[in-house]
């Protein structure tokens, strides 16, 4: 059957319509579509945080812009320790490490597998909910030091700036209401915004995941003789994780 | 729709085509690349000082996972060239909107 119906694709003129040009089917090109139109929807807010972020430049690096490095220094259990990156960076590996198991996910579903799909996309909803815990509680550490969508609490002083450049990695570190004055007011704001759209990508990306896992338990893409839809919303999830690494680089790196 | 649907022809919108699997090695192999550049921008967030170069790092870096994410994650790199163009020329173009649009905000500076 499925031969068959591929030697009669085959056999149709590329462009001359009633068939797809792209080799794949309806659905995954729409996926395509709506991913290339989510990632229109992510520059936009990546060129308002940039825009914002280059009017507070006064040279090419020296910026009274937040430095990340002075306030995504936390890490859960070890309090008063200056961590920077540290925390983002373990989020990052769990993404990463849901992205494998979605496409371990995928790849058995094309060996039609139904067990090793299921267990698979079950380690991947884990890491979904695992990276969204971790967000929450650094969105909660963040507002709990005073983070506001109106303002910016986060600006370095001079002193401020001469205690924070002689920590080290793993140094104890107590902030003082000395060492911070006001600054560019959108960059909590941003900060939410952006991450937050993305934190919204992923719960619905996990959202997604138990669906399609309860139809593969069930059954549903066994009797349907394939598992495209894993494959879809594999691509759905690697799009999250993709959105993530410039999240990173842009948000904690730069 | 009964036009694509007669008895030995194909269902142009029902159509699936075979997927095959490509085995996990390549997916395996992907996962540390990724998980290698990540430790690589994590240590060199702490011995270099903080320029525009290292700047430029990071953002090549990110652009390598992007590459790879999309390459071997999502299966572009065995999609028909068709495909590809559609959704990556597009996304060329907005990188550069992106990029002309970050070095614009810099007037910003003088607006204030």
């Amino acid at each position: 059957m499925a031969n068959h119906q591929q030697a009669a694709f085959e056999q149709q003129p590329m462009w001359a319509g009633g068939r797809s040009p792209f080799n794949v089917s309806y659905g995954k090109l729409m996926m395509w579509l709506f991913l290339l139109s989510d990632a229109f929807t992510f520059s936009s807010l990546l060129v308002q945080y940039g825009a914002q972020r280059f009017s507070n430049v006064q040279s090419p690096i020296v910026t009274n812009w937040p430095d990340p490095a002075a306030i995504f220094n936390h890490f859960p259990f070890m309090h008063g320790l200056h961590l920077p990156l540290l925390f983002v960076s373990v989020m990052t590996f769990i993404l990463i490490l849901s992205s494998v198991t979605m496409v371990l996910a995928v790849e058995a579903g094309h060996r039609k597998s139904k067990k090793e799909v299921v267990r698979y996309m079950i380690y991947t909803i884990i890491g979904g909910a695992m990276f969204l815990g971790c967000q929450a509680w650094e969105w909660s550490v963040f507002i709990g030091e005073g983070a506001t969508l109106y303002g910016n609490q986060f600006g370095i002083t001079e002193a401020g700036q001469k205690v924070f450049g002689a920590l080290g990695f793993g140094d104890h570190f107590e902030w003082q209401p000395e060492y911070r004055t006001a600054g560019p007011v959108p960059f909590a704001a941003l900060f939410f915004i952006v991450t937050g759209f993305h934190g919204f990508h992923v719960f619905s990306g996990v959202i997604i995941n138990v669906v399609v896992t309860i139809m593969a338990a069930r059954g549903v893409f066994e009797r349907r003789g394939h598992y495209e839809m894993i494959e879809k919303a594999g691509l759905y999830w690697h799009f999250v994780d993709l959105v993530w690494v410039f999240v990173f680089t842009f948000f904690y790196l730069i | 729709m009964e036009f694509y649907n007669k008895p030995g022809e194909y269902d142009a919108i029902n159509y699936i085509p075979p997927a095959e699997s490509h085995g996990t090695k390549e997916l395996w192999r992907t996962f540390w690349i990724l998980l290698g550049i990540t430790v690589l921008d994590f240590i060199i967030y702490f011995v270099m000082p903080h320029t525009g170069f290292r700047n430029f790092i990071f953002i090549f870096f990110g652009i390598v996972k992007a590459y790879y994410i999309v390459g071997a994650f999502m299966h572009m790199k065995y999609e028909k060239v068709n495909l590809a163009l559609v959704i990556l020329v597009p996304t060329i173009f907005i990188i550069g909107l992106v990029m002309g649009l970050l070095y614009e905000g810099n007037a910003l500076t003088y607006a204030k």
